[in-house]
């Protein structure tokens, strides 16, 4: 397991020196004239030139990345050059509310998916049709217009949930809580839609397997069969595809974010991205890059856990 | 059955510790409360050199400017406490408020205010452009600052009301670094609470000990930015906001009609072509004054007024605002649709086979409805309108290149009239061709130097030539709606969209 880990890790650093190599070099293609953003239109041109010579944008992009890179790797990622702030400061402070909407929507999501799914897939008839249709409802419905109604609804409407914002959890746990509910609910609807229709596959695959029946024959409580031996069988494609939805929510998370005014990374990426502010969308990348790939890691190491046969896969 | 009761009982606790905490956010704005504004601007950073009209409350909190700018658009002391220009109007001299003191104990002083002008000019910031009359600013002693300007600027006063005018402590300029972009040192009503504070997104400020002035009625404001307007009018809903300004005519519709929102429309912003290229110099037609003429009667202003901005505005047909001495109503309607008339023009011209124009799109100001609804208008006259989409980051290599003879913006209308002379008229970043003719020699001279309040006439003759000229494409003033969630008054500000921070006060 160690040296299967080992690989995954390896191969994870790799991946994020291509992908930060790549960022920097296609966030130097369009000239988006930072000096002259920064010191406004009236401004001479030598003024402009002195700034973009004092960022270093007067130097060869590889050189740029280098120079990047040579501080990245010892945590130092500069400061913003719009607003002066340093951006690991920056970041710590929007990175929790981004990993606090997505660890809730991948909680919520594998919790409701796994006992809609199960409900299916063992009792079939009715149930099954039920969590179908709402399977197809949570796919087809577009994400804005479920957030949309979910704020009108329980926020403008009924008052339950503050409408706007963020609690930090280290300020008030009932206030992280009220904060990141319909966020989360808003997120976890195509999601919940999504995976609940992979549990319930792959737990009617299972369960019409062999050794099902004849664990059953054997007397087997249908209990003990379902979670020690169907459970883990179906669990390898749902942790697959939450491993897939996790990495996928942060496009979601930058409309709920909107909506909800929650200062995250997904509304700082559409800001600075705009702006051409590389030392902040860099960060990101890196940050965003760095999560997709333990992700990954540890739905591998999870469904090697599970099952043994996939660690040499 | 027991188990299901059980969980209907744990998630109504649930949803009731919750609904406790709903609205939380912000306490209602009412006196001695913390005030919560939503806003749209991002602040480049809070170094006075950086500052901006629509992002001026981020800096009033923290500092103080040395003339305040009252709602009405008057003038009234602040760090300066009296202030009397030359006969000629080429020397101002301050007389400056004693005994006030920065955080750290220094003295604001007259030293104090030409390292800030003189630093504010350098930095080449948005607004440093403000100062370039300014020859010399001598400290007379503590109390007494002399400016001298090379040229009469009739809107001086107006810019040390505003960015040019905001103090910062000068230790702060030697600091490496530049501090004062994420630690603002001024004399101002409020402090920073860099701890509560998330740059970028949410700026909290508690009031200052020891402020010279009198209190503004809030014990905190907090400024949230917002890069929607749904949220905000969301915020405004649930309380959770105490006041923004909405710009979106949809918005302000979806707000209007909730008995517990209070709002305040304001007209400043007018929408049109800016005609850069009034020489030819890329499109040969546009240097004929009929053929601008013709565009101006293609456009049917109260048919898009109506579509696109539901009504919420006016139609004009000139750049003056309704509140500056240069406005003349009659000019509102000086261009009538008449796409008869236009195409007459453009045959007069020598264009009436028409001609192809490529502007410059930037959709948050031209949206598919204003885009299609401009090339039909212009299509009808035989002018082919293409559109050449821009983003945002590079909407400055607009001005610097010079590759576009014109551009539909939204800009402002200040009041105090040289502002807008300044920007729409001289030459500059709007005028960047340097276009100018003998009319606009003879009045602009008159204008700059006469005293305040006196020009009204020359303005006037100016602005009904330059709708003759037709310098412009105007399409509407466009409403604003200054929005409350009931529990404060948001008073205007004059020749400004955004309310400056002391126009905040609670309902009664």
């Amino acid at each position: 397991m160690l040296s299967f880990v080992a690989r995954r890790v390896a191969a994870g650093v790799v991946l994020l020196f291509v992908i930060s190599l790549l960022s920097y070099l296609l966030l130097s293609i369009p000239d988006l004239d930072v000096g002259r953003q920064l010191l406004g239109s009236n401004a001479p041109q030598a003024t402009v030139d002195a700034k973009n010579a004092e960022l270093g944008l007067d130097r060869p992009v590889f050189v740029q990345y280098a120079d990047w890179l040579a501080h990245a790797v010892r945590g130092d990622f500069g400061t913003s050059w719009f607003t002066g702030e340093n951006v690991v400061q920056a970041l710590s402070t929007r990175l929790p509310v981004t990993v606090s909407l997505m660890l809730g929507v991948t909680g919520v999501t594998a919790v409701l998916s796994l006992l809609l799914g199960v409900w299916a897939g063992v009792r079939r008839g009715v149930a099954d049709r039920v969590v179908q249709v709402l399977g197809v409802l949570g796919y087809a419905l577009p994400g804005f217009l479920v957030t949309l109604i979910i704020v009108v609804v329980f926020a403008v409407k009924l008052r339950w949930f503050p409408a706007i914002g963020y609690t930090d959890i280290a300020e008030s746990v009932p206030g992280w809580l009220s904060t990141i509910t319909l966020p989360v609910a808003s997120l976890s609807v195509a999601g919940v839609a999504g995976v609940s229709q992979q549990v319930r596959g792959a737990v009617i695959d299972v369960l019409r397997r062999d050794y099902v029946r004849t664990l059953r024959a054997r007397g087997l409580p249908p209990s003990r069969v379902l979670f020690r031996h169907v459970l883990r069988n179906a669990a390898a494609p749902a942790l697959t595809v939450l491993g897939m939805q996790f990495v996928g929510l942060l496009g979601g998370a930058v409309l709920v974010e909107q909506i909800f005014g929650l200062p995250g990374i997904g509304s700082m990426t559409v800001t600075y991205t705009t702006r051409g502010d590389i030392p902040v969308i860099m960060a990101l990348v890196s940050v965003t890059v760095v999560g997709v790939i333990a992700v990954n890691l540890l739905v591998d190491v999870l469904i090697g856990w599970l099952d043994p046969k996939a660690r040499t896969a | 059955m027991k188990k299901t009761i059980s969980g209907v009982a744990l998630a109504a606790a649930c949803a009731t510790a919750l609904t406790g905490c709903a609205g939380g956010g912000a306490k209602a704005g009412g006196a001695g409360s913390t005030l919560s504004i939503a806003t749209m601007t991002l602040p480049q950073s809070l170094d006075p050199a950086d500052a901006n009209g629509s992002a001026l409350p981020f800096f009033q909190a923290v500092y103080d400017t040395l003339i305040k700018r009252e709602p009405d658009g008057s003038y009234s002391p602040m760090l300066a406490t009296e202030w009397k220009y030359s006969g000629d109007r080429t020397e101002l001299k301050l007389t400056l408020r004693d005994g006030v003191k920065f955080d750290d104990g220094s003295p604001f002083d007259a030293a104090a205010v030409k390292a800030n002008m003189e630093r504010f000019g350098k930095k080449a910031g948005a607004q440093a452009k403000t100062l370039k009359d300014v020859k010399s600013i001598t400290a007379d002693d503590a109390t007494h600052v002399t400016v001298k300007l090379a040229q009469p600027n009739p809107a001086m006063l107006y810019y040390l009301s505003d960015a040019a005018g905001l103090m910062a402590n000068p230790k702060s300029f030697t600091k490496p670094g530049d501090p004062l972009k994420t630690k603002p040192d001024g004399t101002g009503p409020y402090e920073l609470d860099s701890a509560k504070s998330a740059i970028g997104t949410k700026w909290v400020y508690t009031r200052a000990k020891n402020y010279w002035g009198s209190k503004l009625p809030y014990e905190g404001v907090t400024i949230s930015y917002f890069d929607n307007e749904t949220a905000i009018v969301n915020g405004v809903k649930t309380g959770q906001l105490n006041a923004a300004l909405l710009q979106n005519a949809d918005q302000q519709a979806g707000i209007e009609s909730d008995p517990k929102v209070k709002t305040v429309k304001q007209e400043f912003d007018f929408q049109g072509m800016i005609l850069f290229d009034r020489g030819g110099a890329l499109v040969p037609a546009l240097k004929d004054a009929r053929v601008r003429q013709a565009l101006n009667l293609a456009i049917d202003r109260a048919t898009m007024l109506s579509k696109i901005r539901q009504g919420r505005g006016t139609a004009t047909s000139q750049i003056f605002g309704a509140k500056s001495a240069g406005y003349v109503p009659e000019l509102d309607t000086a261009y009538p649709h008449d796409p008869a008339k236009a195409r007459d023009l453009l045959k007069q011209a020598g264009f009436a086979s028409g001609f192809t124009l490529k502007l410059p799109r930037i959709q948050a100001i031209v949206p598919d409805a204003l885009a299609s609804s401009l090339q039909t208008d212009l299509n009808a006259i035989g002018v082919k309108l293409t559109w050449d989409d821009v983003d945002a980051g590079a909407v400055r290599r607009i001005f610097t290149d010079r590759a576009y003879p014109a551009m539909v913006m939204n800009l402002g209308q200040p009041d105090a009239d040289w502002i807008g002379v300044g920007d729409y008229v001289l030459p500059g970043v709007f005028n960047m061709f340097g276009t100018s003719d003998d009319t606009l020699k003879s009045l602009l001279p008159k204008i700059q130097a006469a005293p305040d309040g006196t020009a009204k006439a020359d303005l006037q003759a100016l602005n009904r030539h330059l709708v003759e000229q037709a310098w412009f494409v105007p399409f509407y003033r466009m409403s604003y709606l200054h929005v409350s969630d009931g529990t404060v008054r948001v008073t205007p500000q004059s020749g400004m969209a955004v309310p400056a921070l002391y126009n905040y006060a609670p309902a009664k």
